[in-house]
């Protein structure tokens, strides 16, 4: 079996070392329910048993009680007849038509048997097959069902696993891959497996079982005539293993064209706004049109293999009904001597239900094969996502981030997201416990890149980020993490309440605590003025908010997270500048004793700043405070006369006059 | 979400309006169902040839005997048997040959069978393909189509489970349930009738074992519905929470929140899975109860026949004939239970398919809707008041202004006052609750969409970008564009010359959610998107993410020259903006406050001036002489 499979993947490079290794690692998931498939196997086994035992006894049936009378039957009223020859005398076997074969081994059969006595015994057996077939229908269900629970459970556990191998994955990850990509993993992939690994496997499981045993039970019947029942197996494996291989290769292909369908619907959908305002609609639908016909011409071609399967798995069933029938009727009517087998209707009967129970397994497995190949090519496609190894991640002697001071420390740090690329080149900064650290400089200068190696987004690729003196890549990221808190630029939601979003920077913040929070980020005024004011439930990403009102949840958010380091990308333009002077004070309140990091866009966040970095180019240029920068008439003086100058009467304790330099402003 | 749990009871007219759509294929699905008729035709016929080959032994057989017996008793034994010597004669020479071709007949059977029960899978497959192709695009084309409102109300991963796993239960249902349901009627009726021409007996002992069957899927099926339906809505609960984690990933990350997210998700999955094996229970017990009784049924037969048999009233082969049939009335009483559980996915798939399909469109072309012609650019709003679905307090109350061809309308206000809201309303993404908007003079309410979109363009601060090059994001609005339009766009937009930094330049690919591009970057691109509609009327964001100095000094200059000629709404944050603005509107909880030029305002508007004071920011101007220069000339 294995070898042939080997020969059937051998087209496709190290697909069967794959196929195995995958089998193997789903073996794995399902050895905690060891004792449940102990369970499966032991009421598969009852129930192949009761099913390869019931065609016996109905041939017992035919050959202990119908067959003695079988050749009178063939009229009504004939049983006058046998009867009348038995009643001769001239011959005690000419009751029975003397020479009609029977291999009755249940009873001994007696000549002088009454209609009633006959009737009984056949009742007496004919109870017993529905034993038996009560015990196949009981331990079969029960056998499903524990396959299907255990089954269920390893599914969820394979999604939890999915979940937390995204979690565990970098930033970096995620920016190169798909979202819809990955999504498809969980539900379609999961979902394949769903079908393969629970229903299916057993079915196949025991399908085989039972072919086996219903082989046994033939070739220990009549070896001869079991030849001839079988021949048809070896082409009906062939058949098999061809059309299989075929569907599978071409299921592989249906698997990424669905994919593609996936990408396309998410990406739509999530930007129906722009596609909508631009009066995209139409190229939209053209375009996933197209992706959606390659979806279905694959699934078409892939199901003209399995389909053909089918059919020509039963056909041949046909064929073994018709050599069972013609060649022990032939041998019944001849010599009642097959190669050495006393043919006896019993037998045929037997055989012809052999038979029967034998095609139903043999193609329930060709078409669940299938099902099961494809649980194998999504168990691939799960767990290559689980393989994939996060840059980041804990080392092994990882330690619990102690309560942090706040010293963070970069030491001629260089990074870069594309290999001998540099994003930064050698920076080295120290900012003291409780000092603010703003840094400035052009777009693509390096300053996102900063931040993000201090909560360890990502990670150096010389020199190093130490807070309080501890290389941020010997502590656990969670400890880590759990003392800083970020706001981005762009401040993702979730589709929960307003409440529920502000807490999600500590979950265990009570509702005052949440509060507080709003109120210092003066999120609390446009919170209250909503429908359900804090139980208010956003939509997707926010949805229904403001810009501005969205940023406030964000800072709210950073706020009641109540963390040591803060590291705020300032986004000033988002929020109108009066909302923004307010926010202003109450970040002056949320940095205080905090050490914070932050790009800056407003001037009295430098102003305020014990430290002022000023990056270009993936190097640090200036530093000093406002003040002295200013004074050296360098970069920032330029920064600052352009870019700042005009932020200058926010400062101001009145407000109430333009900036200095109120030109016109298409000069 | 909310929309989504109402009217959530499968109801048969969805399931039989999506059979609806097997008409478009006429082809296939006439020849799969054509095929499924011959092919249960075939298969009807085998136990008969069946019966055949074992009447013909047994009659060979006993005529052998017979005629071994002496010949007195010979003709004593014919004369019981109602056959003359000759006959017995010819039944024993006979029958190998009658063995032989009814076993080719069977033969033959097989594989007419074979072929057309390949035909019936296939057909039926490329019928159903089609029908979830057709299915897959309408969804697409609506929700591509549906307004703003719709899409504020549901989450794309709810969405996304309609168009994938709904039209794929029904689906199935179409090019296997249904053909299944089909062959099983066949075979079921065939099968009595058979049956019943045999041996009325034997068939009136088993014939009720069917309804009790039939009772046993009637039961199952009424329970099972409202399961699937919990199943499926827990499915998409799970997606929801995966998909926003996703999205999310990097706020996750921050605040160390993968924990929580993780517990969320587990619970969901959790409750997942323990609705599916709510369902199992039922199901896993369901098959092996019918197999039961199809085995039931098998004894009864061997137990009632097997009498008969005794009795003298029937033969063997014809026992054996019973026997190979009742197989084919207990196919059927297994197919249908499959098909019953198939068949209450599919309805209720098939109820949410129709749910968006027939979403209406709050913002919609009317029947009676005219293109928009040409525009001037005038825009009028007409006492309009706006409120958001759901929401009590109005977003915009009693607004009326005038813009006339040309002006550039600046629009002020705090957060949340309704500056969004109300520019929202031009293109239509939303329809006023009262009042009107109309653009030179034509309500928007009666003319075509895509005429009046064609011919606004907007720039909002924050861009979506799509997968695709960067040439195909500016060309998003004209996919007809050509590569000089485009880079002419480009350029004006100051985006010409960082889209040359990367090696390939327009045909640079930018991610998933435009990753690669930075802010000021992506808002360059989206400016030229505007600029390449050319649009008569423009709606924008005056306000530059925070960028460096250079780029928001472009930026400004590129939004200046995009202003120029057009008919302008622009939520103001620079003071040129209001100082040129030929209109000042000043919003104030969703009302009009002040409505002025600038000199005006400043005089007449204490809350203008606060605002011109507090919030409104200069032009940027370049640091050095050198750039200066260069960009004077």
């Amino acid at each position: 079996m294995f070898r042939q499979a080997e020969r059937i993947f051998g087209g496709e490079v190290s697909k069967p070392v794959k196929v195995s290794v995958t089998l193997r690692r789903f073996a794995g998931y399902f050895r905690p329910y060891l004792p449940q498939y102990l369970i499966v196997l032991v009421m598969m086994i009852v129930s192949t048993w009761s099913q390869a035992t019931a065609p016996r006894l109905i041939g017992q049936a035919v050959d202990c009680y119908l067959l003695p009378l079988a050749g009178s039957g063939f009229a009504a009223g004939r049983f006058a007849f046998a009867s009348g020859l038995g009643s001769e005398g001239s011959d005690p076997g000419a009751g029975q038509l003397g020479g009609l074969q029977s291999n009755c081994t249940y009873v001994t059969p007696k000549a002088d048997w009454t209609e009633a006595e006959m009737i009984a015994g056949l009742g007496g057996l004919v109870s017993r097959i529905v034993g038996l077939y009560l015990i196949g229908a009981l331990s079969g269900g029960l056998m499903f069902y524990v396959m299907v629970w255990s089954g269920q459970h390893v599914l969820k556990m394979l999604r939890v696993q999915v979940l937390q191998q995204i979690n565990r994955l970098s930033i970096g990850y995620h920016v190169e891959h798909e979202a819809g990509d990955t999504m498809s993993r969980v539900t379609n992939d999961a979902d394949t497996i769903q079908q393969g690994m629970t229903f299916a496997l057993v079915q196949v499981a025991s399908g085989l079982m039972l072919i086996i045993w219903i082989s046994y039970n033939m070739l220990t019947a009549s070896l001869p005539y079991a030849l001839v029942a079988l021949s048809i197996v070896p082409v009906m494996a062939i058949a098999t293993s061809w059309f299989s291989t075929q569907a599978r290769k071409a299921f592989r292909r249906t698997r990424l064209e669905m994919g593609s369908v996936n990408a396309e619907l998410q990406e739509s959908i999530a930007g129906v706004r722009e596609s909508q305002a631009f009066s995209r609609e139409d190229e939209n639908i053209a375009s996933f049109r197209e992706t959606n016909a390659a979806n279905r011409d694959a699934n078409i071609r892939a199901v003209a293999f399995t389909s053909a399967l089918a059919p020509a798995l039963e056909a041949l069933g046909y064929v073994a009904l018709m050599l069972v029938t013609v060649v022990g009727g032939i041998a019944l009517l001849r010599g009642q001597d097959f190669f050495g087998t006393a043919m006896s209707f019993g037998l045929i009967v037997t055989f012809v239900a052999y038979v029967q129970s034998f095609n139903r397994p043999v193609q329930q497995i060709a078409v669940l094969w299938t099902n099961v190949q494809s649980a194998i090519a999504g168990g691939e496609r799960i767990f290559d996502l689980l393989d994939v190894v996060p840059d980041i991640q804990d080392g092994p002697d990882a330690v619990e981030m102690p309560e942090i001071e706040g010293a963070v420390e970069l030491e001629g740090v260089w990074s870069e997201y594309v290999a001998g690329d540099p994003v930064l080149k050698g920076v080295s900064l120290r900012a003291e416990p409780g000092q603010t650290l703003a840094i400035v400089g052009p777009t693509g200068a390096g300053k996102t890149t900063i931040v993000n190696l201090i909560p360890r987004f990502y990670d150096v690729t010389k020199g190093s980020v130490r807070i309080d003196g501890l290389d941020v890549r010997k502590v656990t990221a969670a400890s880590l993490r759990s003392q800083i808190a970020v706001v981005l630029q762009d401040s993702f939601l979730f589709s929960d309440t307003v409440m529920e979003n502000i807490r999600f920077g500590r979950p265990e913040a009570t509702d005052q605590e949440i509060l507080a929070a709003a109120k210092l980020a003066h999120a609390d005024p446009f919170i209250e003025r909503l429908p359900q004011g804090y139980q208010t439930r956003l939509g997707e990403r926010g949805t229904g908010l403001s810009q501005g009102q969205r940023q406030l949840l964000a800072i709210a958010r950073a706020a009641v997270a109540d963390p040591r380091i803060l590291i705020l990308d300032e986004a000033t333009s988002s929020v109108d500048t009066r909302t923004e002077r307010l926010i202003q004070a109450a970040l002056a309140e949320l940095l205080h004793g905090r050490t914070s990091i932050v790009i800056a866009h407003r001037l009295s966040t430098i102003r305020n700043a014990d430290q002022v970095l000023v990056i270009d180019q993936g190097e640090i240029i200036e530093r000093g405070t406002h003040d002295t920068l200013l004074a050296a008439r360098g970069f920032y003086s330029d920064l600052y006369m352009s870019q700042f100058r005009r932020q200058a009467p926010d400062d101001r304790a009145d407000g109430k006059e333009p900036g200095p330099a109120a030109a016109p402003a298409r000069g | 979400m909310r929309g989504g749990r109402k009217g959530s009871r499968a109801s048969p007219r969805s399931l039989g309006r999506a059979i609806r759509y097997l008409i478009r294929y006429k082809r296939e699905a006439g020849l799969a169902y054509g095929a499924v008729i011959i092919a249960t035709l075939a298969q009807l016929a085998v136990p008969q040839l069946v019966q055949n080959i074992f009447d013909a032994v047994t009659e060979g057989q006993i005529a052998s005997r017979v005629l071994e017996l002496s010949s007195d008793v010979q003709g004593l034994a014919a004369q019981q048997l109602g056959l003359t010597i000759e006959q017995l004669k010819a039944n024993s020479q006979g029958a190998e040959g009658a063995l032989i071709s009814t076993g080719a007949l069977i033969v033959i059977f097989a594989l007419v069978r074979g072929l057309f029960s390949f035909t019936q899978a296939y057909m039926g497959e490329r019928a159903s393909q089609s029908v979830s192709f057709d299915f897959r695009n309408e969804l697409f084309a609506k929700i591509q189509r549906l307004s703003f409102s719709y899409h504020d109300r549901n989450r794309t991963g709810q969405l996304m489970i309609r168009a994938t796993d709904d039209v794929e239960k029904v689906r199935l249902f179409i090019g296997q349930g249904l053909l299944m349901a089909v062959q099983a009627v066949i075979l079921m009726a065939g099968t009595l009738l058979i049956l019943f021409l045999t041996n009325v007996r034997l068939t009136l002992i088993i014939l009720p074992v069917l309804p009790l069957a039939m009772i046993l899927f009637m039961v199952f099926g009424a329970i099972a519905r409202p399961m699937f339906e919990v199943v499926q809505s827990k499915l998409s609960a799970l997606n929801a929470i995966l998909q926003e984690n996703l999205a999310g990933i990097k706020v996750v990350k921050a605040f160390n929140r993968e924990q929580r997210q993780q517990a969320h998700f587990d619970a969901a999955a959790e409750d997942y899975m323990n609705g599916v094996l709510r369902v199992m229970r039922l199901m896993t017990f369901l098959f092996p109860a019918i197999f039961l009784l199809a085995n039931l049924g098998q004894a009864l037969i061997l137990f009632f026949g097997g009498s008969q048999i005794i009795g003298g009233s029937l033969t063997l082969g014809e026992y054996q004939k019973f026997s190979l049939y009742l197989v084919f009335i207990f196919i059927p009483v297994g197919q249908l239970g499959f098909i019953v559980s198939q068949m209450a996915q599919a309805a209720a798939s098939a109820d949410r398919i129709f749910e968006i399909l027939d979403a209406r469109r709050e913002v919609e072309d009317h029947p009676e809707s005219q293109p928009l012609p040409p525009i001037e650019g005038q825009v009028a709003f007409e006492a309009v008041s706006f409120r958001y679905f759901g929401a009590e307090a109005p977003v915009l109350s009693q607004i009326s202004f005038i813009a006339e061809p040309g002006q550039t309308i600046a629009l002020l206000g705090m957060t949340g006052s309704g500056k969004s809201t109300l520019i929202n309303l031009i293109p239509r993404f939303y329809d006023p609750t009262d009042g009107r908007v109309l653009i030179d003079g034509h309500d928007l309410g009666t003319v075509k969409l895509d005429s009046l979109r064609e011919q606004i363009g907007i720039v909002l601060q924050e861009t979506t970008l799509f997968a695709g090059t960067i040439r195909d994001n500016i060309a998003f609005g004209r996919s007809d564009a050509s590569i000089e339009q485009v880079i002419a766009a480009a350029s004006a937009a100051a985006a010409h010359d960082f889209i040359l930094e990367f090696p390939q330049g327009y045909e640079t690919s930018v991610g998933e959610r435009g990753a690669s591009l930075s802010g000021g970057q992506k808002q360059r691109v989206a400016i030229a998107r505007a600029l390449l509609l050319d649009p008569r009327i423009l709606i924008l964001d005056d306000s530059t993410s925070s960028v460096d100095l250079q780029t928001e000094y472009l930026i400004q200059q590129a939004l200046d020259r995009l202003m120029i000629g057009r008919t302008s709404f622009v939520i103001a944050q620079r003071i040129s903006t209001v100082l040129n603005a030929d209109q000042i509107l000043v919003l104030d909880k969703g009302q009009i406050a002040a409505q002025g030029t600038h000199e005006q305002l400043l005089e007449r508007s204490e809350i203008y001036a606060e605002i011109y004071h507090s919030q409104l920011v200069e032009d940027t101007e370049l640091p050095t002489e050198r750039e200066s220069v260069s960009l004077e000339a």
